[in-house]
């Protein structure tokens, strides 16, 4: 069975802000969902709107099996969300919070509290279970937030970022627990900045660019569209870019290519061998050559093509290449 | 059932929060004490001359009451306004509770802590050397009202923070009791009062409050006195629970 489906659904805020234009969606269960986009695409209000907090302008969702406009109390009990703000209330400390939020489940008291203490030690908050979470660092808020979204047990998890803004070592448990939960059949949505954590993560991914899903599918499938290896040159000038793109364009085994400025990226099926023909090519063209390197296509690279920028996020600038 | 019990789960966390916040409620608590003692203390002895009460302790009582529990009352709306701020709020609409649960809570907090203070402010109202005519069982009443008028006087806060977001608005709505509080029999009797007036209080549901509670304090069991008041609250109840259901759907709907 399907655990998320939509169908065209749309989210206008007004005449401009398209913020969600028409996405289709059908995540099968048990998988981890990746739904990639920079600042503004649409991916809050994506889940907002799958987990009932936002009434769509059209279109239709279906999570765990029931639409989200017709029964969303009962998708409410089914679902577990972190939100990408941490929506926490920092005169409670971290057990008082996780137990509230178990009954308000209505998982039974003593349920409630053993679950509340086993899920504390999972996340690595034992130690502070009893201090109030004003104390808390922004990491263990966001542990205590995920710990929030799975004290009901539920089978499908919305994560908004989890993981922005996290240290290395608190982001690598947090995909842990994603990997161990889903190995016992929970399906995740998890929106992301992160290609790296997209590419470790998920079983299929999504790239939203303003409002409208522009690719989709597994990360290897996508990678692979656009040929297994890239050779990035960097060119005298945007004007000799824009010289040798026809030639390039039309050079042997090249799948596609991307121009940014005074570098232009080929994508193929074998780097290796195309390096010493296409440098003797720009040559015998009089393209001179600053730099070139040999990598293999990666989600950035998948990105730049389907949205035509990098993706750029909040924390560290420029997406990496 | 459910509804009852998470309102009341909420509600203990809104006094754990007020037992680990207590400036709020200090100052709740301190400036209805405040005028009271400052009143009696100016105009006590010429009560009796000026507008013939001669308990003028006990006729003050109930307007101590009133001012405490409103002021308890801004409670609910100031924190819910904090709760949407920090987005637990958002985090409460997406369990699977009653969501009525989720106002209930805090209002009836206000409602068990205006039940403390009107214990408190009639215990120095006594210890002043106020009467009260009737005894142990009317003290009951009176503290309850007081308890049952934050929970009805909450509703305006919260159905101001629903609709706005806002602390500053829900805050505004808390100053909207004040003019009505002096248009009522607050330092005098309405016989006393010029015709302009008269009419105005007769208007203001305070005015009945006022007087229901009076009655208890120095009238006695005056029961068209008690019905009035009793039918004023629960009017207002009716006015305040409609706004805050209605601006809960509001926000719960997700535009
Ligand atoms: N309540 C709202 N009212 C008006 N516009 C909104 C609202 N919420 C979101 N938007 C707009 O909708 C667009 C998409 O926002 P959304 O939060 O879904 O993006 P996002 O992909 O989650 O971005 P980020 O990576 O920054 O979290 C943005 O242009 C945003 O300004
Ligand atoms: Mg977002």
């Amino acid at each position: 069975m399907a655990a998320i489906v939509a169908r065209a659904l749309v989210k206008h805020f007004s005449q401009e802000i398209k913020a969600v234009d028409g996405i289709d969606l059908d995540i099968p269960e048990g998988q981890v969902f990746g739904f990639l986009g920079q600042n503004g695409s649409g991916k809050t209000t994506t889940v907002r709107m799958l987990t009932t907090l936002l009434k769509p302008t059209s279109g239709s969702a279906e999570v765990g099996g029931v639409d989200v406009l017709a029964h969303p109390e009962r998708i409410r009990r089914s679902v577990g969300v972190a939100m990408q703000e941490v929506g926490l209330d920092e005169v409670q400390t971290g057990r008082e919070l996780l137990t509230l939020q178990a009954r308000l489940f209505d998982v039974p008291g003593p349920v409630a509290r053993t679950r509340a203490g086993n899920l504390l030690d999972v996340v690595g908050l034992a130690g502070d279970a009893d201090r109030p979470l004003k104390g808390y660092s922004g990491g263990m808020k966001r542990r205590l937030d995920l710990a929030c979204a799975l004290i009901h047990e539920p089978r499908i998890v919305f994560l908004d970022e989890p993981t922005t803004g996290l240290d290395p070592i608190t982001r690598e448990a947090m995909w842990r627990y994603v990997e161990d939960l889903n190995k016992g059949g929970v399906t995740f949505f998890l929106t992301t900045q992160y290609l790296e954590e997209a590419d470790r993560l998920c079983d299929d991914i999504a790239i939203m660019d303003r409002g409208q899903i522009v690719a989709k599918g597994s990360p290897e499938a996508l990678k692979s569209s656009i040929g297994t290896d890239a050779i990035t040159l960097g060119l005298g000038s945007a004007e000799d870019a824009g010289l040798a793109e026809p030639l390039l364009r039309r050079f042997e085994g090249v799948d596609s290519l991307q121009v940014q400025g005074a570098q232009v990226i080929l994508y193929l099926k074998n780097g290796a061998a195309a390096v010493a023909p296409l440098v003797l090519a720009l040559a015998e063209a009089n393209v001179k050559v600053e730099d070139l390197r040999l990598r293999q296509a990666t989600l950035d690279d998948v990105f730049l093509r389907a949205t035509g920028h990098h993706l750029e996020t909040g924390d560290q600038g420029q997406g990496r290449l | 059932m459910r509804f009852l019990r998470d309102t009341i789960l909420l509600m203990n966390r809104a006094l754990r929060e007020a037992i680990r916040q207590p400036a709020n409620e200090i100052g709740n608590a301190f400036i209805p004490l405040f005028f009271y003692a400052v009143t009696v203390g100016a105009v006590g002895d010429v009560a009796r001359e000026a507008f013939g009460v001669s308990d003028y302790k006990g006729f003050q009582l109930p307007v101590a009451i009133l001012q405490g529990a409103a002021g308890v009352a801004g409670g609910a709306g100031l924190a819910m306004t904090l709760d949407i701020q920090s987005g637990y709020f958002e985090k409460l609409l997406l369990t699977s509770t009653p969501r009525l649960a989720i106002v209930g809570g805090r209002m009836l907090a206000d409602g068990v802590k205006s039940v403390i203070l009107c214990t408190l402010i009639v215990a120095m109202a006594l210890a002043f050397g106020s009467g009260f005519e009737t005894g142990p069982v009317g003290m009951v009443a009176l503290v309850l009202s007081g308890g049952v008028f934050a929970l009805c006087y909450s509703g305006i806060g919260v159905a101001i923070a629903l609709k706005t977001g806002s602390p500053q608005a829900a805050q505004a709505g808390f100053l909207l009791f004040f003019p009505l509080l002096f248009l009522a029999p607050t330092f005098a009797p309405l016989d006393v009062f010029a015709t302009w007036l008269e009419v105005i209080a007769r208007a203001n549901p305070v005015t009945y409050i006022l007087e229901g509670m009076r009655a208890l304090v120095t009238g006695g069991w005056q029961w068209g006195s008690l019905l009035k008041g009793s039918a004023a609250i629960l009017g207002m109840g009716v006015v305040t629970w409609t706004m805050t259901a209605m601006a809960l759907r509001g926000r719960a709907a997700g535009g």
